[in-house]
C-alpha cells in the first residue's frame, strides 16, 4: 500500500473521538505496510481542527466547503471521490459511527474499493492487509481479506484502537479546492433534533437493573421493577425493549441511547452488543445473568450467572431483602 | 408510491450455542433456526404503512435460495402485494457487494419510488447493503432512519445519531432508506392473513433474467473473502458463579451487598 488515509469525523466544529481511533489504526497500518499516512479533513471553517490534526499526522488534506459542514453522505462521497480519483494502492480508515454507517458503503462503491465495516483489528501479511471483524450477532470473529484489491475502505469499532498522542513535528496542511460542482444536492440536511427527556434520568443512577430481549415475551415488568426497588436502583434496558414499546427511549442504554455511569450494572438477558456496552461508562461493577455462556456480556462483566432469568431474579430479590434485614 | 423492500433470511445466532464448521470459514448452521432479519420486519411494516396512506404497491424481494420463500410469504401476509426470489446457483458465496449488485440489476428493470431495507443484518453484521445498493443505482440513501414523512417527490426523514441525537434530512425520490428498529410496531400476522396469501405465486428470477455475468455474482463477484472464522476464547472476563440458580442468586446478592449494589 502506498497511502493510508484517515478520514477525520467532526460534529458541530469538534473532532470526534472516532477520528483518533482511526488515526491510531492508520498509524499502525502505515508502519506495518511502509505506507505514507495522511488525514483527510472535509468540512466548513475547519482551520482549528486542521491544526489539531497536523500535530499528530504528517499530512492533512483539507477541503473547505459550506456543504461539508454536516456529515451529509452525498457531498462527502462526491468530494472524497474527487480527491481520490485516479489513485490506487490505499486504505482509507474511518472510525465507525452512525454518520459513517451512512457514508462508507456508498463511498466504497463510488471508489470501486473493497469494504470491511466495523473492524476490530488488522493483520498485514506479505504486504497484504486483512481485517478482523465480528459476525453472527458479534459472537464469532472473522478474518477477511480483500482479494488483492488495491483500494480498501475500512471502518473501525470504537474502543479497539487506542490513540497515543505522538507530539511529533507539525505536519503539512494542504488545502485543496472543493471538487463539488453546482448541481443541487438530492439529500439536504435540515436540523438536529435532541432526545426527549423523561421522568427518570438513568444517566445519574448509581445502581441500574438493565433488561434485554432475554426477558422474553413477558410484557409485565414488575418482577424487574421490584428487584430494582429492592436494590435501590432504576430499571434501564437494551434497544429491543424500547423497540417493542415496553420502555421509553430515555431508558435505553447504549450508543444511540443514554450513556450511564453507575457503580453497579446488573444486566439481565442482555447479550452485550458493543452498541449497548458503549453506553456504560466509568468502569462500574457489571454483573450479568444470561442463559448463553458465550454471550459477549460475560466478557465485560466481572461476575455472571449462566441460567434462566426466571430461576434467578425472584431468588435474587428475596435474598437481597433478607440481607437488608 | 411504489416501494420495494429488501429482506434477508438469517440464522438466529443470538441465543444459540455456535460451533465452527470443518472448513473453518463458517459456523455450523445445521441446528439453527432461521428467520427474517429483525430490522427487515420494520422495513416491511413501514412500506405497508406508507402504502396505506399514499396508495401504490409494495414488493418484497430477497437474494436467497428457495428456503427464503417462506419469509417472502410472511412479507405478503404483512401486506406486501408481490414478492420475488432472486436466485441462481451462481449466487452462492455472494458478499454484501455482490448481493447489492444482484438487487441493483433487478431494480434497474423496474420502476420504484422508494427502496426500503434494514440497516444491519445479524449474520454478517455488515450494515453495508443499503448504501451500496443506492450507490449502484445512483440514488440518495439514508440509513438508521426512525421516521419517514412522505412529501410530493421527496421525503423528510429522521436518522439516528449518537446519544439520543437525530438529524432531519430532505431526500429526493427515488431513494434508498435503511430503517432502524423501533421505527414502527410491526403488526401481528393472523392465520387468516397467512391463508389469504398462500396461493400468490412467488417467481424466481435467475441470473440470465437479470442480465448478469457469472463474474459479477457469487464468490467471483465478491470483493471480500472470509479467510477463517473462530470463536473468541472463552474464560476471559466474568467469574461465573457456580451452583443451582437459587444458590448462585444468593451468592450474587452477597456480592452485590459487598460491592455497593444494594442501596
Ligand atoms: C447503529 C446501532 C446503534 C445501536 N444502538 C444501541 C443502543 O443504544 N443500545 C442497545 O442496547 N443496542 C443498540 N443497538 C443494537 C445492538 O446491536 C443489539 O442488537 C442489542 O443491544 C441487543 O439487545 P439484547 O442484548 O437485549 O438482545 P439479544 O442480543 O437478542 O440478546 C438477548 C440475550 O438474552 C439471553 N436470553 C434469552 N432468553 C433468556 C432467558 N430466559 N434467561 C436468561 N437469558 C436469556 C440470550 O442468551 C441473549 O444473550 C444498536 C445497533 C446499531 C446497529
Ligand atoms: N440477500 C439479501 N437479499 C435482500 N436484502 C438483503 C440481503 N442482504 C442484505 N439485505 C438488506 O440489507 C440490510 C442490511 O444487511 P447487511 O448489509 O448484510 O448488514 C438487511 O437488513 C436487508 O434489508
Amino acid at each position: 500500500m502506498k497511502t493510508i488515509y484517515v478520514l477525520a469525523e467532526h460534529r458541530q466544529q469538534h473532532l470526534r473521538d472516532t477520528t483518533w481511533d482511526a488515526l491510531a489504526a492508520g498509524r499502525d497500518l502505515a508502519q506495518k505496510t511502509g505506507a505514507e499516512l495522511a488525514c483527510l479533513l472535509l468540512g466548513s471553517g475547519v482551520d482549528a481542527m486542521a491544526d489539531q490534526l497536523a500535530k499528530e499526522c504528517p499530512k492533512v488534506v483539507v477541503v473547505d466547503d459550506p456543504r461539508l459542514a454536516n456529515f451529509n453522505s452525498e457531498p462527502f462521497v462526491k468530494t472524497l471521490t474527487g480527491l481520490l480519483a485516479g489513485q490506487d494502492s490505499y486504505v482509507l480508515v474511518i472510525g465507525n459511527s452512525n454518520s459513517i454507517i451512512d457514508l462508507a458503503p456508498g463511498l466504497s462503491v463510488a471508489l470501486d474499493a473493497a469494504l470491511a465495516t466495523d473492524c476490530i483489528g488488522f493483520e498485514v501479511d506479505g504486504g497484504k492487509v486483512k481485517a478482523l471483524r465480528q459476525i453472527y450477532s458479534y459472537k464469532v470473529n472473522a478474518l477477511v481479506s480483500f482479494k488483492g484489491a488495491s483500494r480498501i475502505v475500512a471502518t473501525l469499532r470504537s474502543g479497539f484502537f487506542s490513540f497515543a498522542p505522538s507530539g511529533a513535528a507539525p505536519g503539512a496542511i494542504e488545502k485543496v479546492a472543493s471538487p463539488l460542482g453546482d448541481e443541487p444536492l438530492r439529500k439536504r440536511f435540515l436540523s438536529y433534533v435532541e432526545a426527549e427527556k423523561g421522568d427518570v434520568d438513568i444517566a445519574s443512577a448509581d445502581i441500574i437493573v438493565a433488561i434485554g430481549r432475554g426477558i422474553g415475551d413477558e410484557e409485565d415488568l414488575s418482577m424487574f421493577e421490584s428487584l430494582a426497588d429492592a436494590m435501590g436502583g432504576v430499571v434501564a434496558c437494551s434497544r429491543p425493549i424500547v423497540d417493542k414499546g415496553l420502555l421509553p427511549k430515555y431508558r435505553q442504554v447504549g450508543t444511540s441511547g443514554v450513556e450511564v455511569k453507575p457503580k453497579v450494572y446488573l444486566a439481565l438477558g442482555i447479550s452485550g452488543a458493543f452498541q449497548h456496552l458503549g453506553g456504560i461508562k466509568g468502569n462500574p461493577l457489571i454483573v450479568a445473568v444470561n442463559k448463553d455462556p458465550r454471550a459477549p456480556i460475560f466478557r465485560a462483566a466481572q461476575y455472571g450467572i449462566v441460567a434462566n432469568l426466571a430461576d434467578v431474579v425472584p431468588a435474587l430479590e428475596e435474598k437481597i431483602k433478607e440481607l437488608k434485614g | 408510491m411504489d416501494i420495494i423492500v429488501c429482506v434477508k433470511r438469517v440464522p438466529d445466532t443470538s441465543e444459540a450455542d455456535l460451533a465452527i464448521d470443518k472448513g473453518g470459514k463458517d459456523i455450523q448452521k445445521g441446528g439453527l433456526d432461521y428467520d427474517i432479519n429483525d430490522w427487515d420486519r420494520f422495513a416491511i411494516e413501514e412500506a405497508v404503512l406508507i402504502k396505506e396512506k399514499t396508495g401504490g404497491k409494495v414488493t418484497v424481494v430477497t437474494v436467497g435460495d428457495e428456503d427464503a420463500e417462506e419469509m417472502l410469504r410472511e412479507g405478503l401476509a404483512r401486506g406486501a402485494d408481490e414478492a420475488f426470489l432472486l436466485w441462481d446457483e451462481s449466487f452462492e458465496g455472494s458478499d454484501g457487494y455482490a448481493t447489492a449488485h444482484i438487487l441493483a440489476a433487478f431494480l434497474k428493470q423496474r420502476s420504484y419510488d422508494l427502496v426500503l431495507t434494514g440497516t444491519l443484518a445479524d449474520d454478517d453484521c455488515g450494515g453495508q447493503f443499503g448504501g451500496m445498493l443506492a450507490a449502484m443505482l445512483g440514488v440518495p440513501v439514508a440509513t438508521l432512519v426512525h421516521k419517514i414523512e412522505v412529501k410530493n417527490g421527496s421525503i423528510t426523514v429522521r436518522r439516528e445519531l449518537e446519544a439520543g441525537l437525530s438529524e432531519r434530512l430532505d431526500i429526493d425520490l427515488p431513494a434508498v432508506v435503511s430503517v432502524a428498529t423501533g421505527i414502527n410496531e410491526p403488526r401481528f400476522v393472523s392465520i387468516r392473513a397467512v391463508r389469504k396469501v398462500a396461493s400468490i405465486e412467488i417467481p424466481t428470477v435467475d441470473r440470465g433474467e437479470l442480465g448478469l455475468d457469472e463474474a459479477d455474482v457469487g464468490s467471483a463477484g465478491a470483493k471480500v473473502e472470509i479467510e477463517k472464522v473462530f470463536l473468541p476464547p472463552e474464560g476471559e472476563g466474568a467469574e461465573i458463579i457456580a451452583g443451582s440458580p437459587a444458590d448462585a442468586a444468593a451468592r450474587l446478592a452477597e456480592i452485590l451487598k459487598e460491592k455497593g449494589g444494594i442501596a
